[in-house]
């Protein structure tokens, strides 16, 4: 049964709920700004443990926030809690030594990590079919900023150490020391076989831990096994164990050891030496999927985390008017409220019933888990279930097939292990569509992120305060605010690291409001490795925008506006003629679209799938989406004047980003290459030849109307598609009957009249180019004719695709004579 | 070129009155509020995290004063001083400029002063100058003193008033303020009107429109 993978016994999640703490009066910070919500600050804080991975901890998978602050932390979750076998189940001394070990080497990871569980007890060390044991719920303490954003203690009466209890309240001391402490006790339980002190109150328990504090000199053990009537018990036990648990319950931290020196113990050599844990762990790279895809698709087919936690009574709905104060002060503090005993801590779990999905995903056969990217024979591919059909999906439906997602991530996944020698497949099936559970490792690869882009970072000086900090600071708590990572505390710190970052490594650049922008879907995509985001935002600045970071970026944006007009002019005349006659120029709205790539123009779902399309192309792209942006909005703008244009764009209305990402995927494909090209754009990702377009100057390139096209591009489209080209010869017709490229029609520069807008002027070809629909129309004339003149009198016509060969007929006839004829002899 | 006039129609058609659109300019250091003023006159709102301004935005409004209907086209300008280049494409032509700073901010108090110096050289002469010292729902940050932009607005023939975009406090004030400061009289009255957009592009072109806002 292929099920059989996904039903892996430690493939199962849960989730546990809370309340963050809600701000009380004051709901401003020093700055003006609200302050972040606490259930904010608790998503951003907890984002960095998933990503541990480690076979004694359960792995973090999704932090959510609901209504009133309420927080909902998803984790794997699988085996039985300990504390069920304390009593029932008789553990041998190994076993507990086992146990002791896997527990510490946890708490060591943890610790290593900076993060204080604070929370151990035998109700979340969970135990696993196979006898191994798995935290859970370690990061409630380290994610809610030890404990400070949540408004009940986080402990565990009984297995908190003593200077847990003697902490104030809002104090925030976070020692590892005193998970050690708990691990004694969790110890002493498994030895004695009994839960300590079950018969008494809370109350009473504490006064028993803290009285412990007492027994200064003595054995904390000792006394405990008495207080329980265990002394035979306790004197029977080796000295080994007994030893630990010692170490482990020593009353002050200081003279308490770490996880880490406890492990050196000698009677865990065994353990040490055999090294070999898990498996599957070991070379996880080849998992065929993980947890975390796991709870994508389930979410994908249906599951809903809310849901569950509604049926299972964790999360309860009260009438409005319950929650309403006696009092309200004229300062707003309110009175007379009884306290919600929701927002106290509450230790249920609730397991997420994985049935749905397995049922959904039954008819899956095995063979779709392993899926062949290289070579496949006719005979494997006979015998291989016909691929899952989706293409004819709209984009948003196939992210939300969590069949399609499956093989999609599957896929996607298998190819991510071969990087980067997959390049050229990933690119292939990137051109299909991203499935967006990955997006942020397949954009890396597609940006060609690779070597030690981690250490790199590292390197790079991100503290030093410089004159730039000031921007940076306003411009963050600006950028894509209602993005709950982006909007987190985490998420501040870590944009203003990497902005710091790329600032630093790129001294001939600056810092341009709208970098912050353009640097949110990378941290979005990648928030747990800010290495990351940094190498794709520095991979991502010289392909799509060489140069518009300088200083001095004028040239640059000038260049790239004109370009711009010209390529409105080549696809959509009427609009072209309709926004120069109101003098609405791309200088006035669209700065900000070219340079963030529109990251400052749309919300992050939009950017991303954008985005996705963006990465395919080149530096030329975002001039399609500008005018794909236009085309939607083409009927406002031309039944409207200047004002109404441009207070279009100063609220820009919704865009329809699956019709804007198809129009200018269409015109990107269908638009030469040397149509875009311009003088500033990156060689390194242009390869140019002496036949293309070079040194035109700003000024020629504003007063050029109709855009160039190269001798290079021209050739290729009369040798290979000689039916979607049109090419007019304004020589005069002395001139053309000598030699002259096959199929052109000739119409003199000098027997065109000019005056009037009207197609007919141009003579007898009239309706052979009003009838050019899909053709590109190439105007080619030489030094002695004006080239500026006639195709502005084509745009004007309301003529199409209109471009003028650059260097005219000398260049072809030098070049590439073979596609010239001559008249005189035909 | 200029504020149009022309005449309009009330609703109960009692009276006529002139309307005159004037081109008015938002400057100051980023982060002052410019875009945050501009929101809460226009269209009432208030959003606390208002995106920075790449470039430029514009926007319209009206007011009401007497039997005048002023229409402001306001140009709402990025504050990041990289965007310097760009401002004068924006400030060129216009008949009233507010320089806005941030009273929490004595560094945004110093850059409104450039950009009053650079408007009094640069700008039409008769340019009604504004000084905003947004963000006064945080009097008790305050860095800069109520007296001491008030000494320095008076010494500039500036407008001046405090306000705060949050709590809408003077914010349609200073607007009216400056409607009424507006020359509206009939030498002031455009010609041709041909089309609005020309307005920036003139300016864009130099030296013909500068200082001769009213030909």
């Amino acid at each position: 049964m292929p099920v059989s993978l996904l039903t892996d016994p430690q493939m199962q999640f849960g989730a546990i709920t809370f309340f963050a703490k809600l701000h009380k009066g004051d709901t401003c910070g020093s700055n003006g700004l609200p302050l972040t919500p606490n259930s904010i600050i608790v998503i951003g804080k907890a984002q960095f443990l998933k990503t541990i991975k480690h076979p004694y901890l359960c792995q973090y998978l999704d932090i959510i926030r609901g209504k009133h602050e309420r927080t909902v932390v998803v984790s794997q979750y699988c085996g039985e809690p300990l504390s069920n076998y304390i009593s029932k189940e008789q553990f041998t001394l190994d076993e507990i030594r086992k146990i002791a070990f896997q527990i510490l080497t946890a708490l060591k990871e943890l610790h290593q990590r900076k993060i204080v569980h604070r929370n151990l007890s035998t109700d979340n060390i969970l135990l696993q079919q196979n006898k191994d044991i798995k935290l859970f719920n370690y990061g409630l303490y380290y994610m809610t900023g030890c404990g400070q954003l949540v408004s009940f203690p986080i402990m565990q009466v009984l297995y908190s150490a003593p200077e847990v209890y003697l902490d104030s309240p809002s104090g925030i001391f976070s020692d590892p020391k005193s998970d050690i402490w708990s691990v004694g006790i969790v110890l002493i339980e498994l030895i004695l076989k009994k839960g300590l002190w079950q018969s008494l109150k809370l109350g009473q328990r504490i006064r028993k831990i803290l009285s412990l504090i007492q027994c200064n000199n003595s054995s904390v053990f000792e006394r405990i096994a008495r207080e329980h009537n265990c002394f035979e018990t306790y004197e029977t036990i080796p000295d080994d164990l007994k030893n630990l648990v010692e170490a482990c319950l020593s009353i002050y931290p200081k003279n308490r050891s770490t996880a880490e020196e406890l492990l050196q113990r000698e009677m865990f050599e065994d353990f040490t030496t055999k090294k070999t844990p898990n498996k599957s762990k070991v070379c996880e790279p080849f998992e065929v999927f993980t947890i975390n895809e796991l709870y994508h698709w389930w979410q994908l087919a249906g599951g809903d985390v809310f849901q569950e936690l509604k049926k299972q009574g964790l999360i309860r709905s009260s009438p409005p008017i319950l929650s309403l104060p006696n009092l309200v002060s004229i300062e707003g503090s309110t009175l007379g409220q009884e306290r919600n005993p929701a927002t106290l801590y509450d230790p249920r779990i609730v397991q997420m019933p994985l049935d749905a999905l397995y049922q959904r995903f039954a008819h899956i056969p095995l063979t779709c888990y392993y899926p062949l990217i290289h070579a496949t024979s006719k005979i494997i591919e006979s015998s291989m279930p016909p691929p899952y059909d989706a293409t004819g999906l709209p984009l948003i439906i196939r992210e939300k097939d969590p069949e399609y997602q499956f093989h999609r991530v599957i896929l996607f996944r298998r190819l991510l292990h071969g990087y980067p020698y997959t390049k050229e497949l990933i690119l292939k099936e990137a051109s299909k569509d991203i499935p967006p559970l990955l997006r942020g490792e397949v954009w890396a690869a597609l940006l060609s992120i690779k070597g030690d882009y981690e250490r790199q970072y590292l390197r790079i000086d991100k503290e030093t305060p410089t004159t730039t900090d000031r921007q940076i600071e306003v411009d963050i708590p600006r950028c894509h605010q209602y993005n709950e990572l982006l909007s987190s505390t985490e998420g501040h710190k870590k944009l203003k690291r990497i902005l710091k970052a790329w600032v630093y490594q790129n001294s001939n650049y600056v810092y341009w409001q709208g970098l912050d922008s353009l640097t949110a879907p990378f941290l979005y995509l990648n928030f747990n490795n800010e290495a990351k985001a940094f190498a794709c935002l520095s991979a991502f600045i010289p392909k799509y925008l060489h140069k518009f970071f300088l200083k001095d970026n004028s040239m640059v944006i000038q260049e790239y506006l004109a370009k711009f007009s010209q390529l409105i002019a080549f696809h959509d005349p009427h609009l072209a003629n309709h926004l120069h006659y109101i003098n609405f120029y791309p200088e006035l709205f669209a700065i900000p679209w070219f340079l963030t790539v529109f990251s400052h123009v749309f919300p992050l779902y939009k950017i991303l799938h954008i985005w996705d399309k963006l990465l395919l192309g080149d530096s030329s792209f975002p001039l399609h989406i500008g005018l794909s942006v236009l085309t939607q909005l083409r009927d406002r703008l031309l039944n409207s004047g200047f004002n109404e244009c441009i207070l279009l764009f100063s609220d820009l209305p919704e865009v329809d980003i699956e019709k804007c990402v198809s129009y200018s995927m269409a015109t990107f494909e269908s638009t030469p290459k040397s149509i875009t090209t311009r003088e500033h754009q990156n060689g390194k990702f242009h390869p140019t030849s002496e036949l293309d377009i070079s040194s035109v100057t700003l000024q020629e390139l504003n007063r050029e109307r109709c855009p160039r096209i190269s001798a290079t591009d021209f050739v290729n489209l009369v040798r290979s598609k000689p039916e979607k080209i049109l090419t007019i010869d304004i020589r005069n017709p002395v001139q053309f009957s000598r030699s002259s490229v096959m199929n052109s029609i000739n119409i003199p520069f000098s027997s065109v009249s000019f005056g009037e807008a009207s197609l007919e002027n141009v003579g007898q070809h009239s309706t052979r180019i009003a009838n050019s629909k899909n053709e590109i129309i190439v105007v080619i004339g030489n030094e002695e004719t004006d080239l500026e003149l006639f195709p502005k009198f084509l745009l004007k016509c309301g003529v199409s695709r209109v471009c003028v060969l650059h260097g005219g007929f000398s260049l072809l006839a030098s070049a590439t004579p073979t596609i010239l004829i001559s008249n005189t002899q035909m | 070129m200029a504020n149009r006039t022309g005449t309009a129609q009330r609703p109960n058609g009692s009276t006529q009155g002139k309307i005159c659109q004037f081109k008015l300019v938002l400057l100051g250091e980023s982060a002052v509020g410019k875009s945050s003023l501009v929101l809460r006159f226009v269209k009432g709102q208030f959003h606390e995290y208002q995106e920075s301004t790449i470039g430029a935005a514009f926007l319209t409004q009206t007011v009401c004063l007497d039997d005048t209907t002023v229409k402001f086209e306001i140009w709402d300008t990025a504050g990041q001083e990289r965007y310097h280049s760009l401002a004068p494409m924006y400030y060129r032509g216009a008949q009233a400029a507010i320089v806005v700073y941030d009273i929490t901010n004595q560094d945004t108090f110093g850059r409104a002063k450039t950009w009053v110096k650079e408007l009094q050289r640069q700008a039409s002469p008769t340019i009604v100058i504004a000084l905003a010292g947004n963000k006064q729902d945080l009097a008790n940050k305050r860095m800069v003193e109520f007296e001491e932009a008030q000494t320095y607005a008076d010494e500039n023939g500036l407008l001046f008033m405090e306000t705060s975009a949050k709590t809408a406090m003077n914010v349609n004030d200073i607007f009216l303020a400056i409607a009424k400061k507006l020359p509206k009289n009939e030498q002031a009255t455009a010609q041709g009107g041909s089309g609005q957009g020309r307005r920036l592009a003139e300016g864009d072109t130099g030296a013909k429109a500068a200082g001769n806002c009213c030909k």
